[in-house]
């Protein structure tokens, strides 16, 4: 499933794919860069709008009212790079050489990248903006990890939520640092297809599996979107949050999520410690109040507190996926949090682990107690 | 010739005005998918990203006009013919290439 841009070329509407617009936009904001001062400017860019329109009339009919995102690339092919009359010297021509002139490229960013295999895509993202192979950037994970006590896992489980994930074709070239716009591509298209004849085809179909791969996870966005609730349909895709927002709403989600977590632990602490010794942290409720009520007054306190810091994570988690409505990220993330913490203490403290198995024994005795009732 | 078509871009590059003065002065109009279907088969295939840059610069320095002339199918569409100032520039450059080309030919000897 795609979304369709409606656009008005010279006067003409034309329904477009999304990426398809993309393309486009990219071909038309190079192509008014190129022309730079030219006196003719606006009059050149309305005769390529036409040129455009026209092509896309012949790929469209009254059964098919949308220019997919191949017909464009095909369209802008066609088209050619526009050149401006400043640089429209020999140097252009030279396709096989490195272009002489500086080209436009995108801010090089840190995304993750789901590719080759990555589980977070953090190192993946982080090998593309370094250039280097993604082996060395796992190897400096695991080797740093051993070095530093486990500390640079913490690290990386922040960047899991701080780095945003590179979905959108634009992002994906940010990410390498690579330039995105009509003329490079078609350069780099001209230079891969020289490669492509005297090595293997292993580069193009690793390139076709990645695009493939951010298709599917863009169309599950979508239809994760349109199964939680027809009134979203109109929510804003994932790329309209800027990158710095993204990266803020994922450092909250992680803060809030730990928070959301460690609410939850003391709860469960506070809980089996009244269950099993009437007590918490030594204060000792009063006589009178029957434990059960200390129970449910704790839960009350419990979701009194933790519900603005779940609605914190909750808005985080959405601004992050672009989502309103963003599933169960959130609560997953939280047990998540509270499961691993769970284990580490049952590793480390002899207390916390003689706690847990408290615990077990409290529901243990209560499920006893509870079926020879019944 | 896809080899020649590499290292001789420039050159061609440097002609293509020529080649579009050209075609247009064989006939009273042109229209843009004329030219580029014409130059399509040559040495001098170009595209519209080229062309209609080119063009108006062809226009600003009174090379060519263009005239909107109602289209079967579709907007108006313009179609350039070469101007006086036009075909002076053209027998300019008939009269350079010839210069160029016998002087090459005379460098061998």
């Amino acid at each position: 499933m795609e979304r369709v841009v409606t656009i008005n070329l010279n006067g003409n509407s034309y329904q477009l794919e999304e990426p398809a617009y993309d393309a486009l936009r990219s071909y038309m904001t190079r192509a008014e860069a190129a022309l730079g001062a030219n006196p003719d400017k606006a009059e050149i860019v309305r005769d390529l709008e036409q040129a455009i329109a026209d092509k896309c009339s012949a790929h469209l009919s009254p059964g098919k009212s949308v220019v997919s995102a191949t017909e464009m690339t095909r369209i802008l092919e066609e088209m050619g790079p526009v050149e401006g009359e400043a640089e429209a010297g020999a140097q252009q021509q030279q396709s096989g050489a490195a272009p002489q002139h500086e080209p436009w490229r995108p801010a090089r960013r840190l995304y993750r990248i789901y590719d080759n295999g990555a589980w977070t895509g953090v190192s993946a993202g982080m090998a593309a903006y370094a250039g280097i192979d993604v082996a060395w950037v796992r190897i400096f994970w695991i080797v740093s990890g051993l070095f530093t006590g486990g500390f640079t896992c913490l690290v990386y489980l922040v960047m899991i939520f701080a780095v945003p994930v590179a979905s959108t074709s634009e992002e994906l070239a940010a990410a390498h640092g690579a330039p995105f716009n009509a003329q490079e591509v078609i350069d780099r298209a001209r230079r891969e297809a020289g490669r492509f004849a005297e090595t293997s085809s292993a580069s193009w179909r690793r390139e076709e599996r990645r695009w493939r791969r951010s298709w599917r996870r863009q169309e599950r966005n979508w239809d994760a979107g349109w199964a939680a609730g027809a009134t979203q349909a109109a929510a804003a895709p994932a790329h309209s949050v800027g990158y710095v927002e993204r990266m803020f709403a994922g450092l909250f989600a992680f803060v809030f999520s730990i928070i959301t977590a460690a609410l939850l632990i003391a709860f469960l602490i506070a809980f089996f410690s009244i269950l099993s010794n009437g007590s918490v942290m030594g204060w000792v409720p009063p006589s009178d109040v029957p434990t059960w009520l200390v129970l449910v007054v704790l839960a009350i306190a419990y979701a009194a507190i933790s519900s603005p810091f779940s609605a914190l994570q909750r808005t985080s988690y959405a601004t992050l996926s672009g989502r309103r409505t963003g599933g169960a990220t959130d609560g997953l993330a939280t047990l998540a949090i509270v499961v691993i913490v769970g284990v580490f203490a049952w590793t480390y403290s002899d207390e916390a682990r003689a706690f847990i198995e408290q615990g077990y024994v409290v529901i243990r005795d209560f499920v006893t107690y509870w079926s020879s009732q019944g | 010739m896809p080899v020649a078509d590499e290292q001789f871009a420039g050159l061609r590059k440097g002609l293509l005005e020529f080649a579009i003065l050209t075609f247009v002065s064989g006939r009273t109009s042109a229209y843009v998918g004329d030219i580029l279907e014409a130059l399509a088969p040559t040495p001098f295939a170009t595209q519209e990203g080229t062309l209609y840059p080119l063009l108006s610069k062809l226009r600003r320095e009174e090379f060519v006009d263009y005239q909107w002339v109602e289209s079967g199918q579709g907007p108006p569409r313009k179609y350039y013919q070469l101007t006086d100032k036009g075909s002076g520039r053209l027998g300019e450059l008939v009269a350079y290439w010839r210069h160029l080309t016998s002087t090459l030919e005379n460098l061998g000897r």
